[in-house]
């Protein structure tokens, strides 16, 4: 009876090792697919986008009249119209030659940098080439890498001008924060979400958005309005003149025009990102947009403007050679200290010898099955794991007593599993890479081994009774 | 105070020799980045046709001789590639465009394949992302530490914490700086390894100070 349920829980082992090291193949479309689901691999092992901004050589065309003020709505005028009108055509570099210096180039880096992390891109390296500004940023490739990479050579240039004279009223320095959120704008939910941008103004901001918020006043056609109306010196106002709008820029590119029902004086704007829907596709796309406007406006302007030079997905030069190389390395190791084991031990020893391979491949379909994403750190994490489940089982052989072999482990690898969880939270893949095969070994190490190494070895022992 | 047993101050003097030997070889040599990390040239190449890198890895060994190489296969339908080296000259590039066209009859021109600049990686930009967890992470478990071996004197066991994790820390740099092993993306994935193992046997040695105390106890 003891021979059987050993023979049987070894079975099991190898069943687990294969499906774990060879798969589970089942016919699908025509050909075999493996139902056991593939390693997710970060950057280093898996590939990475690889994006190259070069410094704007771009100029960019304006029409200016007598006065040299910028004319609006002047793009379709013919050189003819121009001239007849006395305006002049004036091209512009997007980067003057001052603008171009190494400070400034520095500058920008840091930006995307600091854009990259506020985006919660988890892993990623930017280099800049001193020499001429260039920036060449390697990063994930997951769902947001593409809506990050369409803004990233956004400046995030802010400004709310005047819409007839283009006057600038507030631009980047007058913000404070701004963050992205949705909700219900009335009571009637069935109407859809809509999602916002919220722009919070500094002390200087808030005052200039007063002033501005009292000065564009939407004009009143509805006389009942009127009554509402508190400040009747200001409405009299509108109603006498003409309506006065703003427009509000994000690189120069004309986001809004509108004006102000009334004047703010809490120093917020909160901005509609597209309609109010209920599905979940425009939703999400409207909460990437908002997103990404949020980054772009939230730590002011790249003093450089950069063009999108280059943008590809390399595979990671840690090719499946390397990979197989590394494997066997590592399961020469693994052999070799189970050999010890065999050899201190006997039949105990080649009992645990089993379990630990069926350790090894439970900890590798666990870290599918999870979705751990695989870094060299975590690969390292897995070996770090195995040294301790053989710390373990060498203890349970030598203590011959499993509940004191786990006290004596377990207090001794309190620091270990403390680092392991503090470093699943931490946002930056190679890390949380690591602390992910950290946590999921020891909880294993833990679960494993008194399900499967202390049942081989009460059997053994003859003491399942 | 207790002495230093003969064993322990051997081991002291080793990592000591060690320690200043990687000092010297870092302020006077530096240390080697791998190329990765290094200011480099690159070039890519559309080939259209899917290729194996071993064949590619062949003809930069004849071509660029004594050259630390990485071949890379771009985007997802592999048909694209990117060879990385220290330095890529005119000649280098006209003799491995030959080369491939021969192979894959392709008809690339090397008039209209760039050289890029890659520019390096700054040593800090690789160890930024490790500051802040390292030091969250020190934090609390000395704070356990503390607690837990609070028996065998706070001051003690926080000093040797700290000098444990520092010296193992700085052995491993020194190692890696005599030994010219690359820095690269191995060098994080050693050093948090170190911690941990340093950790683990922070607290063996604790643990074993402390049954021995509570055994002279009773």
């Amino acid at each position: 009876m003891r021979k059987i349920k050993i023979v049987t829980i070894i079975l099991a082992i190898i069943a687990i090792t294969m499906i774990s090291f060879f798969g589970i193949y089942v016919p699908e479309q025509n050909r075999m697919k493996n139902k056991v689901g593939d390693y997710a691999y970060a950057m280093d092992m898996g590939g990475s986008r690889k994006v190259r901004l070069k410094v704007s050589t771009q100029t960019k065309e304006t029409i200016k009249d007598a006065d040299g003020k910028i004319v609006k709505d002047a793009d379709e005028l013919t050189d003819e119209q121009i001239a007849e009108k006395g305006y002049v055509k004036e091209e512009t570099p997007y980067n003057s030659d001052d603008v171009k210096n190494l400070e400034n180039y520095r500058i920008s880096k840091k930006m995307i940098e600091k854009r990259l992390k506020k985006s919660g891109t988890d892993n990623y390296i930017v280099k800049l080439d001193e020499e001429n500004g260039d920036i060449l940023i390697e990063l994930t490739e997951n769902k947001d890498t593409d809506m990050f990479v369409s803004n990233i050579n956004t400046t995030g240039k802010y400004e709310i001008v005047d819409s007839e004279t283009q006057e600038v009223l507030m631009n980047n320095s007058d913000i404070k924060t701004v963050t992205s959120g949705y909700g219900h704008p009335s009571e009637n939910t069935e109407a859809g979400v809509q999602v916002y941008l919220d722009i919070e103004f500094n002390k200087e901001g808030a005052k200039k958005l007063e002033d501005i918020t009292s000065k564009y006043v939407e004009k009143h056609h509805d006389d009942s309005s009127e009554e509402d109306t508190t400040d009747t010196e200001d409405t009299t106002d509108t109603e006498d003149t003409e309506e006065k709008t703003i427009t509000m820029k994000i690189d120069d590119d004309e986001i809004m025009t509108t004006s102000f029902e009334e004047p703010i004086k809490t120093g917020k704007l909160r901005l509609s990102i597209g309609t109010q829907t209920n599905d979940a596709d425009v939703l999400q796309e409207y909460i990437n947009r908002a997103s990404s406007v949020s980054v772009v406006l939230s730590d002011g302007k790249i003093p450089v403007k950069y063009d999108l030079y280059e943008d590809e997905f390399v595979l990671s030069d840690i090719n499946h050679n390397d990979i197989q190389m590394g494997k066997y390395i590592a399961l020469g190791i693994v052999g070799l200290a189970l050999i010890i084991l065999i050899i201190k031990y006997k039949s105990r020893g080649i009992l645990v010898a089993f379990s630990y391979v069926g350790y090894l491949s439970m900890l590798l379909l666990t870290l599918r099955c999870t979705n751990v994403i695989l870094s060299v750190e975590g690969l390292f994490g897995i070996g770090v794991v195995l040294i301790l489940n053989y710390m373990l089982v060498n203890q349970i052989l030598k203590v011959e007593n499993i509940g004191k072999a786990y006290k004596d482990f377990f207090v001794k690898i309190i620091p270990i599993i403390i680092l392991g969880i503090i470093f699943c939270f931490i946002k930056w893949t190679p890390i949380s890479s690591f602390g992910m095969v950290m946590f999921w070994g020891i909880a294993l190490i833990a679960i494993y081994n008194i399900i499967i190494t202390n049942s081989l070895l009460k059997i053994k022992a003859g003491k399942e009774k | 105070m207790k002495k230093m047993s003969t064993k322990t101050k051997i081991v002291a003097l080793i990592i000591a020799i060690i320690i200043i030997a990687g000092v010297i070889v870092t302020l006077t040599v530096g240390l080697n980045f791998d190329l990765r990390y290094q200011s480099a040239k690159r070039i890519e190449l559309y080939l259209g046709k899917q290729f194996e890198i071993e064949d590619i890895k062949k003809m930069t060994d004849d071509i660029m001789q004594n050259q630390e190489v990485i071949i890379q296969k771009v985007e997802v339908y592999e048909d694209s590639l990117s060879i990385l080296s220290n330095d890529i000259t005119e000649e280098q590039k006209s003799s491995l465009i030959e080369k491939i066209n021969e192979k894959y009859g392709t008809d690339l021109s090397a008039d209209s394949i760039e050289i890029e600049t890659i520019p390096h990686t700054r040593g800090r930009d690789i160890i930024k992302p490790y500051i802040m967890p390292f030091a969250i992470v020190t934090i609390i478990i000395l704070i356990y530490i503390l607690i837990r071996y609070r028996r065998l004197g706070i001051m003690v066991t926080f000093f040797k914490t700290i000098l444990a994790l520092i010296v193992s820390q700085v052995l491993l740099l020194s190692i890696i700086a005599i030994t010219r092993i690359p820095i690269g993306i191995l060098t994080m994935s050693m050093v948090l390894t170190v911690y941990v193992l340093t950790l683990l046997g922070i607290a063996y040695n604790f643990e074993k100070k402390l049954d021995s105390k509570n055994g002279e106890e009773k």
